[in-house]
């Protein structure tokens, strides 16, 4: 093996080293990264229509929603996360505002951020109808404040 | 009797204590004992030169760790059992709660102490030529003790627990492009949840205690490989400061004196290694200045650890660890603050998330890891300093003052609450 060919090959060795480094440290990070999630599903049923009163929202602690009803307009379901750092919110019938405990995020009875370090308004949540007459929330599918469902 | 004294001397191989020999050998024919020089200067014993802020962050961390294994037989990393476990610990096990204080107070203690010996170094200016790399060294060490509180946190999985983690993950998730993946890596899911208490206590336990280790490891060698602590140059006489201007400024020009080896000594390795020696060295008269480290450092040092065990005994005597009710997703308490040493942060983060949770601490962490490379001033006397020191001091109070805010002037709503006054909490 001449001078020349050494350094070829020796290049060869030390790039085929480095990506089999680069590659396995991707599959570490891969590894890292889950692929199961067991956390509560994003798409669920919560119960009869019949179940939920009129007037004040009611707050369902698992899936962390308020579910609103109002007599002329149907359903809403707003996300109890708050959008600055994910505590959870509170509502205030009195002034029908929500208030987060965590950094003083105050938002609109329409989620409008009104006060506070909230980047963005609360999400509301698509509600709609199974065929057994059931209510079912997708949380993948966000909707405008406006949205509501007639039963 | 003469087997027992062969049996001794087999393990120690030194001379007697009582002779300079026995002194010097006891160092450096003890694995453990030789990262110390054989002869320290008398100044750096000091308690005022360094207020043995590392030695108490050392200890400390040697405290965390035992006490650390001995919670570790009762704790099972799975909600709810962690928390039960926790109760168990508070009330069941025997000396539970003592081990459970002790390693609460300790790693706040820590907390502290690593802050309060960073202040030190900078002060006395022992970050520059040719100490930089271990000063890089220490920013690290600092954030992996913040990064051990922050995960062991999580562990008691209370309500305290739960909502600082979620709040404190939520804040990396504003970084900007790989956020919400860093929080998904770290979490092993999308919220706090059973993955994310795995995750952190394997964290907690494993990854970050060997990381601390392995760097202390690294941070002592080079103390030492940077020829001890500082000193302050300009306190010594006149004619001495001349012939050690090397010290504090190894300008290339100026040459540095060689130790002059031992008399009983054969060999040196400054004798095999040639070149200038990057660290400070010590003159044939400066050598008059220096004590054997048996038994002048080692005894302060003995000292200062049972001073720091004492004080984490007593304060586990009298203080409790807080747990609250077991985390509960759904309720988040009013107002739901962070461990004190992430208030500053919290503070921050509520007025923006994006600047004062990620752009302000990223750059905070930037500038301590540059400043040796960046203060290229060689002086290390305070007066030629003036500036760095105000700088310095400012990030210090605006710190300290933050913390503060965030731990007594803020009530539920994260509203303005002086601690004189007393709120009622506002019905729902
Ligand atoms: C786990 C954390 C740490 C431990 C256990 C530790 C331990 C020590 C010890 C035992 C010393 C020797 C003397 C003394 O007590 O001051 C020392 C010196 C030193 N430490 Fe640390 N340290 C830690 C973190 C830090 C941090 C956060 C910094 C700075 C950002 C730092 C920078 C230095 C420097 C530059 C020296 C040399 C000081 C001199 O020559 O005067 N260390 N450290
Ligand atoms: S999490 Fe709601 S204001 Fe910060």
């Amino acid at each position: 093996m001449n001078r020349r060919d050494f350094f070829s090959w020796g290049t060869v060795g030390v790039a085929a080293l480095c990506s089999a480094v680069a590659v396995s440290l991707g599959a570490v990070g891969r590894f890292l990264m889950p692929s199961v999630f067991y956390g509560p599903p994003q798409s669920f049923k919560i119960g009869d229509p019949a179940d939920f009163p009129f007037g004040s929202p009611t707050f369902l602690v698992d899936e962390k929603i308020f579910v609103f009803r109002d007599r002329e307009k149907g359903f809403a379901v707003a996300s109890a996360v708050c959008t600055h750092l994910g505590c959870t919110v509170a509502y205030f019938p009195s002034d029908r505002d929500f208030h987060c405990p965590c950094h003083g995020s105050v938002f609109s009875p329409t989620g409008a951020v009104l006060h506070g370090p909230a980047p963005r308004p609360l999400n509301w949540f698509e509600v709609t109808l199974t065929r057994d007459g059931q209510l079912r929330v997708d949380k993948d599918k966000t909707v405008p404040p406006t949205y509501r469902l007639m039963v | 009797m003469k087997l027992i004294r062969e049996i001794w001397q087999s393990i120690v191989r030194r001379d007697p204590l009582s002779t300079d020999k026995g002194k010097s050998e006891l160092v450096f024919l003890n694995v453990w004992l030789h990262i110390h020089p054989a002869k320290v200067k008398k100044e750096n014993l000091r308690f005022k030169h360094s207020f043995y802020l590392g030695f108490i962050t050392f200890f400390l961390f040697i405290i965390l760790v035992t006490t650390g294994i001995a919670l570790m037989c009762y704790y099972r990393p799975y909600p709810p059992q962690a928390y039960q476990d926790m109760k168990d610990l508070q009330f069941a096990v025997f000396m539970g709660p003592f081990l459970r204080n002790m390693h609460r107070w300790a790693a706040h203690g820590m907390v502290v102490c690593v802050f309060l010996h960073m202040c030190r170094v900078f002060y006395t200016g022992s970050y520059k030529k040719p100490r930089q790399f271990n000063w890089v060294v220490g920013v690290l060490l600092l954030l992996l003790t913040l990064g051990l509180s922050f995960t062991g946190y999580l562990l008691p999985w209370d309500q305290l627990a739960y909502w600082a983690i979620t709040v404190g993950t939520n804040i990396g998730s504003y970084a900007p492009l790989i956020g919400g993946q860093l929080r998904e890596l770290l979490l092993g899911g999308h919220s706090v949840g059973e993955a994310a208490l795995l995750r952190f206590y394997v964290l907690h336990v494993a990854v970050l205690p060997s990381l601390v280790i392995l760097l202390t490891i690294v941070h002592f060698w080079r103390v030492r490989k940077d020829g001890g602590l500082s000193r302050p140059v300009w306190k010594l006489k006149p004619q001495k400061q001349e012939a050690l201007v090397t010290i504090g400024a190894p300008a290339e020009a100026v040459p540095l004196h060689v130790a002059a080896a031992s008399t009983d000594k054969t060999y040196g390795l400054m004798e095999v290694v040639t070149g200038k020696p990057i660290f400070e060295t010590i003159t044939p008269e400066e050598e008059e200045d220096t004590v054997f480290s048996y038994p002048y450092a080692f005894v302060r040092e003995a000292v200062v650890l049972m001073g720091t065990v004492t004080t984490i005994m007593m304060m586990s005597l009298f203080m409790n660890a807080p747990l609250e009710e077991m985390a509960n997703p759904a309720v988040t308490p009013n107002p739901a603050k962070a461990p004190w040493y992430f208030l500053g942060l919290q503070e921050l983060v509520s007025h923006s998330a994006l600047l004062g949770g990620v752009v302000a601490p990223a750059l905070m962490v930037l500038a301590l890891l540059a400043i040796p490379y960046f203060d290229r001033n060689p002086s290390r006397r305070p007066g030629d300093r003036k500036w760095v020191l105000w700088v310095f001091t400012l990030f210090v109070v605006a710190n300290i003052a933050l913390i503060i805010v965030g731990t007594f002037f803020r009530g539920p709503g994260w509203a303005w609450v002086p601690p004189w006054v007393h709120v009622v909490a506002r019905p729902e």
